[in-house]
């Protein structure tokens, strides 16, 4: 084959073969929309107001990353062990969706630094006596299922050795658990628990302690090769903190105070 | 498949765990399986009964039964209780939730089979000097067992397909209720669920293979 036939070959090659090499982020900007998967029961992080359209600090979130990809964002309802599944098959770009950020999963999927960090709460049913976190031996206790605080609290209730554990499927069916007086005790991010107290939609129910476990960083989600998306909203959560939108959307969501520190001294990411 | 590479040993690790889970899948249906057979054949006395009554209770439970899902069923008998004071455990919420689904189909299934039993044996068996009950616990109810019996083993499919809603009620012992634990700390999602997948096919195939096998057996004219 002559050379002047391989050169606007090779040409045409290349120019064929270029998005083939898109990746999810070209994909995200080309298509316009960001599809993100937010579970919506699971106040102040994600729920839905009275006309049925999605709200919360998730939502918000994830609008803003829209914002900052220039395209429209797409929210998509997930339980929390449906965000992996909404993710593999493609259903969704990223899930902004307080995922806790074990080593484990992270075998799996793909962890951005965290954008926040939940501290957790024991709620109790006022019937039952209990003065701090270690009243729980012995209880039955519950939390939702696939959550930080639930894989605790299930490692708990094995290392006591005593007790029950059970895994309902959403916080609203724990919440209700605990009211009925089901469950013993919970254990929940201090957020939700507020939340959950004051809305009065539960009775019957006090917070006790603070849980002793280390905070419960979360991290936004991707498939885990996506580097160039996972750089990305790296640097987008970095600039949440350092633009003040962070503490913004900290104060419209959960209310007064400083929002979690995301960094932990005396070691690099 | 879609960005995703299977990771075939790491969740083979668990399947002792949820073999375990599979033998308690198994037992809540077949306890659920011995209720709802027992109450069944409660049920389809009360139609036979003649009383008003006794027949309306019967039939009010076979319409709940059948024409709402099983997924509501096992959801009320937790927190609908619940709300009333009786608390029932995951494990017994789902066992009654089931027992109550099939003691509705099954229900049906026995009265469809009694169809198939001319009335003329009941007034033979009554000539001879049977009881009314002795009629139908020695002539009725043996054949109409026998021509259930394959309606019942759908019904015990149904059953062990059935526990993968315990979820909703928070039990985590069986099949399904491990599975999904093993997921949220994994993220394993379709290693797992194909393996329990599986699981789930080997026992319902073999509980249909043996019934047949055993039909085969018990049945012969």
């Amino acid at each position: 084959m002559k050379i002047k036939h391989v050169v606007p070959g090779l040409v045409l090659a290349a120019a064929l073969a270029g998005p083939a090499f898109a990746d999810k982020l070209d994909d995200i900007i080309s298509s316009g929309t960001l599809r993100c998967a937010v579970v919506l029961d699971f106040p102040p992080m994600g729920s839905r107001d009275e006309s049925n359209n999605p709200v919360g600090f998730d939502v918000d979130y994830c609008n803003d990353l829209a914002a900052a990809l220039g395209v429209e964002a797409e929210i998509v309802e997930t339980t929390f062990p449906e965000r992996i599944p909404a993710l593999m098959s493609g259903r969704v770009d990223v899930a902004v969706a307080s995922t806790s950020d074990t080593l484990e999963r992270a075998k799996t999927v793909g962890f951005s630094i965290p954008y926040y960090a939940f501290e957790n709460a024991v709620v109790a049913n006022e019937g039952v006596e209990m003065t701090d976190w270690e009243g729980m031996r012995g209880k039955t206790v519950g939390a939702t299922a696939g959550t930080y605080e639930a894989i605790w609290l299930e490692e708990k209730v094995t290392e006591w050795g005593e007790g029950e554990f059970r895994p309902y499927q959403n916080q609203a069916d724990v919440f209700l658990a605990l009211s009925q007086g089901q469950l013993d005790a919970t254990v929940s991010t201090v957020e939700v628990a507020q939340a959950n107290v004051a809305s009065g939609n539960f009775p019957g129910i006090k917070i006790v302690d603070k849980a002793p476990m280390v905070p419960d960083y979360v991290a936004l989600i991707t498939l885990r090769e996506e580097y160039g998306l996972i750089n990305y909203m790296n640097l987008f959560i970095n600039q949440q903190v350092r633009t003040g939108r962070y503490a913004e959307l900290y104060a419209k969501w959960v209310g007064e105070g400083e929002p979690a520190d995301l960094t932990v001294q005396g070691v690099y990411r | 498949m879609f960005n995703y590479n299977f990771r075939w040993a790491q969740a083979m690790a668990s399947l002792p765990r949820m073999l375990e889970g599979a033998l308690v899948t198994l037992e809540v249906a077949l306890l659920s399986m011995v209720i709802g057979i027992s109450i069944a054949i409660v049920l389809t006395l009360f139609r036979l009964s003649g009383s008003r009554i006794l027949s309306a209770v019967a039939a009010t439970w076979v319409e709940i039964a059948r024409n709402t899902p099983a997924l509501f069923q096992i959801y009320m008998v937790h927190f609908g209780l619940g709300g009333f004071g009786i608390h029932l455990s995951p494990y017994l919420s789902l066992l009654i939730g089931i027992a109550f689904n099939n003691a509705g189909y099954l229900s049906e299934n026995f009265r469809g089979a009694l169809k198939g039993i001319p009335e003329t044996q009941t007034r033979s068996a009554r000539s001879l000097g049977m009881t009314p009950i002795a009629a139908f616990r020695y002539v009725v109810m043996p054949q109409m067992l026998r021509i259930s019996f394959l309606p019942m083993t759908n019904q015990m499919v149904w059953a062990i397909l059935m526990t993968s809603l315990g979820t909703v009620v928070a039990m985590n012992t069986d099949l399904y209720g491990v599975t999904s634990d093993l997921n949220a700390r994994t993220f394993r999602t379709f290693e797992l669920f194909a393996i329990a997948a599986m699981i789930f096919y080997l026992i319902t195939k073999t509980v249909t293979l043996s019934a047949r096998l055993l039909a085969a057996r018990l049945f012969r004219y």
